[in-house]
């Protein structure tokens, strides 16, 4: 199949993704014979909530496909630079204590604000001789993480009952806060993280050949580097904030991506992006209907659907490099 | 004094390079680069050559002294402009990268905004690997892997190629193929090629040599002159004998 064709079968079935999410769940709705109540459920909760898991799930894609190339490593995910545990710390310090200064947006708000300050701090950690270096990213976030999560663990631990849910919920990715207030923000965040990470493509395929080739074709490995980890940092911090931390679709979909469209960045970026919001939409759409009316968080959902996906391609070693 | 003449395209003018507070690890390094020089550079293990390549090619910058490409000092050059005149392959070269034969190949294009006159196809066929053309680079042979960055520089189409001990690790079969393809590309398309080497028997190969010691050149001129019983006792610390064929090739006695 060639590239064109492959690509046009990834936008259909994202499309297709999005529709059913929107007109199937608890409730299916016939588009064709809508009555008020059911405008009002379309507009107001399901197509926000749609919006946030697209939003949410390109910039974790994207993202994993960034970070893979540019820390050369197939297990790097957007997590792994400890980003989404500032973030929840701060989003479950704000839940625990109900700070609300905001309104809807506070928390939203505290988790950007926590996940941008433990960027700088990893970025600081990670610099080195006018430059980052992978791996004391990778060793400076790992580090940071742990940090984080142990005083998460410890501020849930002597919370009371009432907020340790709320907190738990949104530490597994909680969809069910979506509303339009937040989405502008995220919106824009993420759009200006993809679009710098499109622009900078080249310089990542060259970067995964290694800093001396990519100075040779003519990069600055540092300074692309520096750029890359800015558009993730973005990306990231604006995805945890929508919704909290969804696992597994920052490292699967990048390289579900290469199986099909294979390793050139201009392509799988913008490919991982998409898989990224299909998989977190449809875990979604998933999560809140079989239980009904009970939710499942999206990213138990991600997990159960992704892994073993991800364990059949494992299988197929030739395509699990990054 | 500047050694330049008007085929210069590289010359280092006693240029040192040492990290902060260490003592100089290259020393007052002075060389000219003429176009489509063929020259070999010698050396034992830790003399400095792959130093000398990375400040050749503006990846490590001098401490003292020039280097100029094309009379400019390399640091002086935008990235984008110096990739258009010189590329560089490491010793290392990661063969695990995801990419496709096609896909690696084509990245030679992205200093340029105009497509220059070679295409993707074209370069891939220079190498000899126009049936592995949609293949994955994992699934070559270290000799093709070789082969498919070279056909990367070729069209990135730059004049001056540093290649930092293509040979190392390759059967000798592979070795012969790479050397007989580089000396092709130099007849037909007038590139310059500077090789760091540490293999006496191969060196006898080129035409010019650099033999270095210690981060110092210990001579530099033909190769009848440098490769001598004496000098290479100096640079490699090792006795050996220069023995000559009927032809008047040169080849090691151990």
């Amino acid at each position: 199949m060639n590239m064109r064709l492959k690509l046009l079968v990834i936008i259909a079935a994202a499309i297709g993704v999005f529709t059913l999410a929107l007109f199937i769940g608890p409730k299916v709705i016939n588009p064709f014979s809508l009555n008020e109540m059911e405008k009002e459920i379309l507009i107001s909760i399901r197509l926000p909530r749609i919006i946030v898991s697209v939003l949410m799930g390109m910039a974790l894609g994207a993202s994993g496909a960034v970070l893979q190339g540019m820390l050369r490593n197939p297990l790097a995910d957007p997590y792994i630079l400890g980003i989404s545990s500032g973030a929840a710390l701060a989003a479950v310090v704000g839940i625990i204590t109900g700070v609300t200064f905001l309104g809807i947006i506070t928390i939203p708000l505290l988790a950007f604000t926590g996940a941008l300050i433990t960027g700088i701090f990893v970025g600081a950690l990670g610099w080195k001789r006018g430059g980052f270096w992978s791996e004391r990213l990778l060793l400076a976030g790992v580090g940071l993480g742990f940090l984080f999560s142990a005083m998460l663990m410890l501020i849930m631990s002597i919370s009371d009952d009432q907020g340790l849910r709320r907190a738990t919920l949104w530490i597994f990715g909680d969809l069910s806060i979506a509303d339009w207030s937040v989405i502008p923000y995220g919106f824009m965040f993420i759009a200006i993280g993809f679009v710098i990470s499109i622009s900078r493509a080249k310089a990542l395929n060259a970067l995964i050949l290694g800093d001396e080739i990519s100075h040779s074709l003519g990069f600055s490995p540092r300074k692309e580097r520096f750029i890359l980890f800015v558009s993730v940092g973005l990306m990231t911090a604006a995805s945890v904030s929508l919704g909290g931390m969804i696992g597994f679709v920052g490292l699967l979909i990048p390289h579900i991506g290469r199986f099909f469209v294979g390793s050139d960045s201009r392509v799988l970026i913008p490919v991982s992006a998409l898989g990224g919001g299909m998989l977190l939409c449809a875990a979604d759409l998933i999560g809140k209907s079989i239980l009904s009316p009970m939710e499942l968080p999206a990213g138990i959902i991600t997990a159960v659907i992704g892994a073993p996906y991800f364990l059949y391609l494992l299988r197929r070693k030739d395509v699990l490099s990054i | 004094m500047s050694s330049a003449s008007k085929n210069t395209i590289l010359e280092f003018e006693g240029a040192d390079f040492f990290y902060d507070g260490e003592k100089p690890f290259i020393q007052d390094m002075t060389f000219a680069v003429e176009s489509s020089e063929f020259i070999g550079l010698l050396g034992a293990n830790g003399s400095g050559k792959s130093t000398i390549l990375k400040l050749a090619s503006g990846i490590l910058k001098v401490s003292e002294g020039c280097i100029n490409l094309w009379g400019i000092p390399i640091q002086s050059y935008k990235n984008k402009d110096r990739a258009k005149l010189l590329s560089y392959l490491p010793q290392i070269l990661d063969m695990n990268v995801p990419f496709t034969v096609r896909e690696l190949v084509n990245m030679g294009l992205y200093p340029y905004e105009i497509l220059p006159k070679l295409t993707v196809d074209e370069a891939i066929e220079m190498v000899g690997l126009t049936d592995k053309t949609e293949s994955l680079i994992t699934k070559l042979s270290g000799g093709e892997r070789r082969r498919v960055y070279i056909a990367m520089t070729l069209l990135q189409g730059a004049g001056l190629l540093f290649l930092d001990e293509p040979l190392a690790n390759l059967d000798i079969k592979y070795q012969i193929e790479l050397l007989r393809l580089l000396k092709e590309l130099r007849e037909h398309r007038g590139i310059t090629v500077v090789m760091a080497l540490h293999d006496i028997n191969i060196a006898l190969q080129f035409e010019k040599i650099i033999l270095i010691k210690g981060g110092k050149i210990l001579s530099i001129g033909k190769s009848d002159a440098v490769l001598t019983e004496d000098l290479i006792k100096k640079a490699f610390d090792v006795e050996l004998e220069i023995k000559r064929h009927e032809s008047g090739e040169a080849y090691i006695k151990y």
